[in-house]
């Protein structure tokens, strides 16, 4: 009777890189075409408006500017990604039913988890990158351009000695493009991964979009006061209601404050190697904690 | 014919086995609970095609989807091919198409075929002709290349279909197969599960429609209110013991009154109807409309 | 089973947070001290900032909202409405109080674009036009001073401060401005900026400072050539003079009659 069916079922593994995989590169396939990307484009526009059509001031200010602008637009980008395109996953699965048919595959369900987090982390992780090397771009440019009017200038002036183009370049160079600026990318990303994280786990407590990114939004913005709650639980007080509130808040909160070392990278300061690791170090924590909690809730979820 | 259940029962492992099953939903934030389905048990022998039938709301989808592990029992148990269904490794030779299936809209129909061989663990050209030979079985080949959002309900059942079979499994469990897809799609939908019956595959099917299951269906269950209420082959729940039909062609209108004069006189048989034969409404819109061709 | 997930994650939660709080607060602290985080805006800013503002400076999005500020603050500037000017720019430098520039052009502002335009404003009476000059340079010695906090020792800081202590006061201050002038020298400010401070030295006419400027001044004589600005050979004999040097160790009388036209070896950084 079952003579035409292969009677050698394929060998069950617990956890797969392969099916892992799937559903990341599923889940960004769905976010492309669900043209999350037009935002890269208008990321583009932005820079170049910030390069080239404030007011000239001068170089320092300008290239500052620019970069303002730019680290700004990342950290808006990269956070509105995280928390939308999270959101837009898990609850839409559940609204539309897909999630029945993915989970009657012998997929596990920390494994559909680990995937859409994978998927929105490749989509940021790219992004950025993309944006990255534009705005690398489009600084050395800016930076470039600055410096030979500038050296125009001494010329006109004649006082262009090499110690001073040297100044000159020196200055420029300083707020210009650095390698710095890529970890400052980086921790960009990092704070994206965490919030990302936290918007999973929201969205498997809740199973509505809307309340997901709202909820999800609140955290972050709190998420980034965090420091401030912490100082406050930490000065000895008299325990009052407010003291407590904040230092539950404190407790389940991620310190996204931490991520912004980019406001010191902006200022043209280095962040040591050691102090990046650290800083990635915390953020995949608090990844690998938001993830596990709700992979806990997740796997007792009814559908 | 329960001795031969039970044959074929200590012969091979039980396909599906469902043991004193009760799921009941908790209410919502101050709602109160709902026993969806109560104390229900059946078994299903491998091979046979196994209809769960009831009104809407008894509790048929519940009953599938603690079959596949999605949602957990209160009480009592189900399992498939001797995995409890709470393991993952059980999934490996079950294929569901769910209720209303629903896909990615962004992906084609031949993606979504390949993304789901992915998620079963195959791979390559595997994977590739697993996913052209489900397209051309299920008739979608014309379709294969463009976007399940613009597919026809009755190309994502047929779909859905397809993904449930992509790795080959030795059980379907398929919730209302044929809702809301015309006549000739269903017709079509219940064709393949024909023949995938010929080929040894074990059904559960649910549907309201029993006109439909009674040509598919060896076995049925008839739920009612979460509970099971009837249970049987198909043509001993619905024959009518003491009653004969026959069917005549040409018979002149003398011929009639002899047959109804035979059975004036007698004392214990009457006639209960004589007419015209009706074909089904289903055969009729068959027969007289034309197929639409979805997938061309 | 149920129950027990739920408390599960609710107990990790709760362990996790009590584990990172500490830790949390440590690494915060160190990049604090590192200066790669910087501490939360103060009351006063927060207050000018408004909700929006506030917020956005809190989402790591400080250098941005310190850029608009700016922005505004100089576009104020172009209005010549200067108490915004000056109110835009407190917050834009207390948002970024390292950032070296925002100090610089804050003060500016006043010692000189503000004092310089009530000095000029005639339908203003002479009386009221030269105190808002004094109060206008004053509030830009002010704003430097309390940028030399967040940034002690910054050579650009102390050489604006020492130029308004210079040339922007009613009453000029060469003692103050001399020590600004050292001190941007000793941190790393072009060796103009020595000379500049005994130029600063010799205007005092004291035994001590001229001591020290004439140490100073013949310092960059001996040098050569180069270093012999016309400055320098003016107040070289006048100095020698004060001090009694002795003939034999003074500047040649030809040198000085014929002083060479020394190149201008200030350094010229592109200005706004
Ligand atoms: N997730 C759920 N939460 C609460 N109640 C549910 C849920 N799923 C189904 N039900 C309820 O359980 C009962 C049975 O539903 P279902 O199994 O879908 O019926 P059927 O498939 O036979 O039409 C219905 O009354 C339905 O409202
Ligand atoms: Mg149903």
């Amino acid at each position: 009777m079952s003579s035409t069916l292969k009677s050698s079922p394929r060998k069950y593994r617990a956890f797969s890189p392969a099916r892992v995989w799937a559903l990341a590169t599923n889940t960004v396939t769905q976010l492309v075409r669900m043209k999350i990307l037009f935002l890269l484009l208008l990321f583009v526009v932005i820079v170049v408006a910030a390069a080239f059509a404030f007011p000239t001031r001068s170089p320092e200010q300008q290239l500052k500017l620019l970069k303002d602008v730019v680290f700004g637009a990342l950290q808006v980008f990269s956070i509105v990604m995280a928390i939308s395109a999270t959101a837009l996953l898990l609850p839409r699965d559940v609204e539309d039913r897909t999630l029945y048919t993915i989970l009657s595959k012998p997929v596990p369900r920390h494994e559909y988890l680990v995937g859409k987090l994978l998927g929105v982390l490749l989509l940021i992780g790219g992004g950025l990158l993309f944006m990255d090397v534009f705005f690398s771009g489009v600084l050395w440019l800016k930076q470039t351009m600055i410096t030979a009017a500038n050296i125009e200038a001494l010329k006109s002036e004649q006082s262009d000695t090499p110690e001073n183009i040297a100044a000159v370049r020196a200055l420029i160079a300083h707020q210009g493009l650095t390698w710095n600026l890529h970890a400052g990318v980086w921790c960009v990303f990092l704070k994206a991964a965490v919030v990302a994280s936290l918007a999973l786990l929201m969205s498997c407590i809740a199973t509505s979009t809307l309340f997901t990114i709202l909820v999800s939004f609140c955290f972050t913005i709190a998420g980034q006061g965090q420091g401030l709650l912490r100082s406050f639980v930490f000065k000895s007080l008299p325990v009052t209601w407010k003291k407590i509130c904040s230092f539950v808040l404190a407790l389940l909160l991620p310190d996204l404050g931490l991520f912004d070392q980019v406001q010191a990278v902006i200022e043209g300061n280095s962040i040591p190697l050691a102090t990046l690791a650290e800083t990635t170090g915390f953020a995949a924590a608090y990844v690998v904690l938001y993830a596990g909690v709700a992979h806990l809730i997740f796997s007792e979820k009814e559908l | 014919m329960i001795e031969e259940k039970k044959q074929s029962k200590s012969e091979s492992p039980k396909a599906v086995s469902v043991e004193n099953l009760t799921k009941i939903f908790q209410g919502a934030m101050g709602r109160k609970p709902l026993t969806a389905v109560r104390e229900l048990s059946f078994n299903v022998a491998p091979g046979e095609v196994y209809g769960l039938i009831g009104p809407n709301g008894c509790g048929k989808s519940t009953t599938m989807k603690v079959m596949l592990g999605l949602l957990k029992p209160t009480v009592g148990s189900a399992s498939v091919f001797g995995h409890d269904s709470d393991a993952v490794a059980s999934r490996h030779d079950v294929g569901f198409l769910p209720e209303n299936p629903y896909f990615y809209k962004h992906l084609t129909g031949r993606e979504t075929l390949r993304f789901f061989g992915k998620l079963c663990g195959l791979g390559g050209s595997e994977l590739r002709d697993r996913a052209d030979a489900m397209l051309d079985l299920t008739g979608l080949k014309n379709a294969a290349d463009r976007r399940v959002g613009g597919y026809s309900k009755g190309m994502l059942q047929r779909i859905g279909l397809a993904q449930a079979l992509i790795h080959e499994p030795r059980l379907l469990i398929l919730d209302e197969p044929t809702a809301g897809v015309d006549p000739a799609g269903s017709r079509r939908i219940r064709d393949l599960i024909l023949e995938l019956k010929a080929r040894g595959i074990t059904f559960v099917v649910t549907s309201h429609l029993l006109e439909q299951m009674q040509e598919v269906c060896d076995r049925v269950g008839i739920m009612s209110q979460g509970r099971m209420v009837r249970e049987g082959r198909l043509e001993d729940l619905i024959s009518v013991e003491n009653q004969t039909e026959i069917i005549i062609e040409g018979a002149s209108a003398e011929q009639l009154a002899q047959v109804r004069a035979i059975f004036a006189g007698s004392s214990g048989a009457k006639i209960m109807s004589l007419g015209k034969p009706r074909t089904t409404l289903e055969r009729l819109f068959l027969e007289t409309t034309v197929q639409t061709g979805d997938e061309e | 089973m149920k129950l027990n997930r739920k408390a599960a994650a609710v107990i990790l939660f709760v362990v996790a947070g009590a584990v990172k709080l500490p830790l949390e607060e440590r690494f915060s602290n160190k990049l604090r001290a590192s200066g790669l985080l910087q501490m939360p805006v103060g009351m006063e800013a927060r207050e000018s900032l408004g909700q929006m503002g506030f917020a956005a400076s809190l989402g790591g999005l400080r250098s941005l909202v310190a850029s608009i500020t700016y922005l505004q603050a100089y576009s104020a500037f172009e209005d010549t409405d200067w108490g915004k000017v000056d109110s835009l720019m407190t917050v834009t430098t207390r948002l970024q109080p390292r950032e070296v520039s925002y100090w610089d052009e804050a003060s500016w502002h006043q010692a000189y674009n503000a004092a310089s335009s009530y000095q000029r404003d005639d339908k203003l009476r002479a009386a009221l036009r030269s105190k808002l000059y004094r109060d206008h340079v004053e509030r830009g010695v002010e704003i430097l001073q309390e940028g030399l906090r967040f940034l002690p020792d910054n050579p650009k800081l102390l050489i604006k401060l020492g130029t308004i202590y210079a040339e922007r006061l009613q009453q000029p201050q060469p003692r103050k401005a001399a020590e600004m002038f050292l001190r941007a020298f000793q941190n790393g400010a072009n060796n103009f900026y020595e000379r500049r401070a005994a130029y600063e030295l010799f205007k005092l006419n004291e035994h001590e400072t001229d001591l020290q400027a004439y140490e100073i001044m013949k310092r960059y004589y001996d040098q050569g050539m180069k270093m012999k600005s016309s400055t320098i050979m003016h107040n070289l004999p006048i100095l020698e003079e004060r001090l009694g040097i002795p003939p034999e160790q003074r500047v040649k009388a030809q040198e000085r009659d014929d002083p060479l036209k020394a190149p201008n070896v200030q350094p010229r950084l592109p200005q706004s």
